[in-house]
């Protein structure tokens, strides 16, 4: 229960920061503009005309639900690459303003548990995350089911996979700064994870270039660990546009994700405990 | 009477990255403080007073030695969740309203926020008009006294303040002091440390003095600041003649008053006598003391010798 506290006083805290009122701001003046600009015509479920500001957009004539497949796909591809991005810049300072002299003491001195702090920071930042990306997946859903009659929470769904991801990211950044209290170099760790997790994506084609030595072996080790977000951010995309997935595959970099997240929380506590303030 | 806390061989150093020694900041204290009572722990800059009170609350691991705090250990938050800490430069959320700040304080502590709780703390550190205010629009003295606040969330049997009264107006200490002193009738222990002399004078009844990471001076501040067998002693205008008094023992001291050594009761009252035989009216008696400054002067060159 502390730990939920830690994370509701994180989330008051970010809902007084620009970053989240500007994202929140951007996010409800985008599906705004949406309600207002963008003409659905759907005849018998299909989907006859599309006109963005008066233009039209889009001139075959196929079932709404197919036409919306790509919308979803792309906006799945937005929510995970941008909310990684925005995620990283955004929360960088979250840690360090917690472990700010004057405050971590404080925070001490109270009958909480250091890894309660810990687990509540990043339950917190988690929280801000799912909120967020639900938020613009949600509302995207409601805008364009209200004009086509398509209602799915599939986009919702692919939602929480980029808040699993960036929960990935945001687990390296809190070890960083257990060690190291700097938002620079938090946000330099968030930043090193996705291109890591880019790269892990690609690992087998990208070692099949690399010659034998150290630096292959090093490359095989880091990517073998590093969740592949390339392939949570594929299969977030076919989620979110009623695309086949493998079977059992989304499981798999599911529990590979959040056990990488798990170890690196556990690296963090570990520290944490041990260190003097 | 139990102690409140106490500690023994304490000792913590610093080091640096690769393990090398920088600075000794505990050196094997020993102290045990009894509940109920105010402690003022004293020393010049770098003595390892703050570092103390973090063993004392588990926010630093001392390299050796025992801290027992309110009969349990530091790392356990029962014993925490007793304990009220203003620490030397508390970081407030500058956007967040004093009134939700000690919601939070409230919550950690596993307490219930009531606003008619909350409202009441503000109200005795002298914040009520502010309570709506955003804290970064607080002056030192405010941040102060809401961090005293905080301290004070729970009623805490023990209250441990780094430099309470820093950046609070002369009035302010006043109130600060008075609201400690009903801390004190309360029941609560006070452990305070202060470079202000004056005010660990006025609000606490024991003293120990840091030196070095080593405790040099522990015990009652009277005892401490007490002169051993001398007295001060003044007469009514004019009697007796400076003579008679110099001839019983007496010396002048300033502004009239005389100074006598004597080992005990029956010599004391033997001098008086003599004085009131060669025509003295006594006015005025009291123990001979230093002040506080003093003390830690004379503990930090015996300290240093």
């Amino acid at each position: 229960m502390t730990s939920v506290a830690v994370a509701l006083d994180l989330l008051r805290e970010a809902a007084a920061r620009r970053w989240f009122l500007a994202l929140g701001l951007a996010l409800t003046s985008l599906l705004l503009l949406l309600v207002t600009s963008l003409r659905l015509e759907v005849v018998d479920g299909a989907l006859a005309a599309t006109r963005l500001f008066g233009q039209p957009l889009y001139h075959n004539i196929q079932a709404a639900d197919v036409a919306l497949r790509p919308v979803f796909r792309v906006a799945s591809q937005i929510v995970f690459w941008g909310g990684l991005g925005f995620g990283v810049l955004s929360c960088a300072d979250f840690a360090p303003a917690l472990l700010s002299p004057g405050r971590i003491e404080h925070l001490l001195s109270l009958p909480v548990r250091r890894w309660e702090l810990l687990a509540g920071t990043f339950l917190g930042v988690l929280a801000l995350a799912l909120g967020g990306a639900i938020y613009a997946s949600a509302g995207l859903v409601l805008v364009l089911g209200a004009k086509t009659g398509v209602w799915t929470a599939w986009p919702v769904i692919s939602a929480v996979l980029a808040a699993v991801a960036f929960g990935s990211v945001y687990a390296g950044m809190l070890a960083v700064t257990v060690w190291v209290r700097s938002a620079a170099l938090s946000a330099a760790a968030g930043a090193s994870l996705i291109v890591l997790g880019l790269l892990a994506t690609h690992r087998i084609p990208i070692l099949d270039l690399m010659g034998q030595g150290v630096g292959r072996a090093l490359f095989a080790g880091v990517t073998a660990v590093v969740p592949p977000l390339g392939k949570l951010a594929d299969a977030a995309g076919a989620l979110a546009s009623s695309g086949p997935l493998a079977p059992g595959g989304l499981l798999r970099l599911l529990a590979g994700t959040i056990a990488f997240a798990g170890a690196l929380l556990a690296v963090a506590v570990w520290r944490f405990d041990r260190r003097d303030f | 009477m139990p102690a409140a806390f106490a500690v023994a061989s304490l000792h913590k150093r610093f080091r640096t990255r690769f393990g090398r020694t920088e600075s000794v900041a505990l050196d094997g204290v020993d102290l045990e403080v009894p509940r109920g009572e105010a402690f003022g722990l004293i020393g010049p800059n770098g003595a390892g007073k703050t570092t103390f009170i973090k063993c004392l609350l588990g926010i630093s691991h001392p390299d050796s030695g025992r801290v027992e705090l309110l009969g349990g250990r530091p790392e356990d938050p029962r014993s925490r969740a007793r304990v009220g800490y203003l620490p030397e430069r508390l970081t407030l959320p500058g956007a967040w309203t004093p009134r939700a700040f000690l919601a939070s304080v409230t919550r950690l502590k596993r307490l219930r926020p009531q606003r008619s709780t909350l409202d009441a703390l503000l109200e005795r550190v002298g914040l009520s008009d502010a309570a709506e205010r955003r804290i970064r629009g607080f002056s030192k003295g405010m941040r102060q006294r809401l961090g005293l606040a905080a301290a004070l969330v729970g009623a805490p049997e023990l209250l441990v303040l780094d430099e309470p009264t820093d950046g609070v107006d002369p009035l302010g200490r006043v109130e600060i002091r008075q609201l400690l002193a009903a801390e004190l009738s309360r029941g609560a222990t006070l452990f305070i440390n202060s470079h202000l002399l004056s005010e660990t004078e006025r609000i606490c009844t024991r003293i120990g003095i840091l030196s070095r990471g080593r405790l040099v001076r522990s015990g009652p501040l009277d005892v401490l600041t007490a002169v051993q067998q001398r007295w001060r002693v003044r007469f009514a205008d004019g009697q007796p003649a400076p003579e008679a008094l110099i001839a019983l023992g007496f010396e002048p001291g300033e502004g009239g008053v005389w100074e006598i050594a004597a080992p005990d009761a029956p010599a004391l009252n033997h001098a008086l006598d003599g004085a009131r035989a060669a025509g003295g009216l006594l006015v005025e008696l009291e123990r001979a003391s230093r002040d506080l400054e003093d003390v830690l002067t004379e503990a930090l060159a015996a300290g240093a010798a």
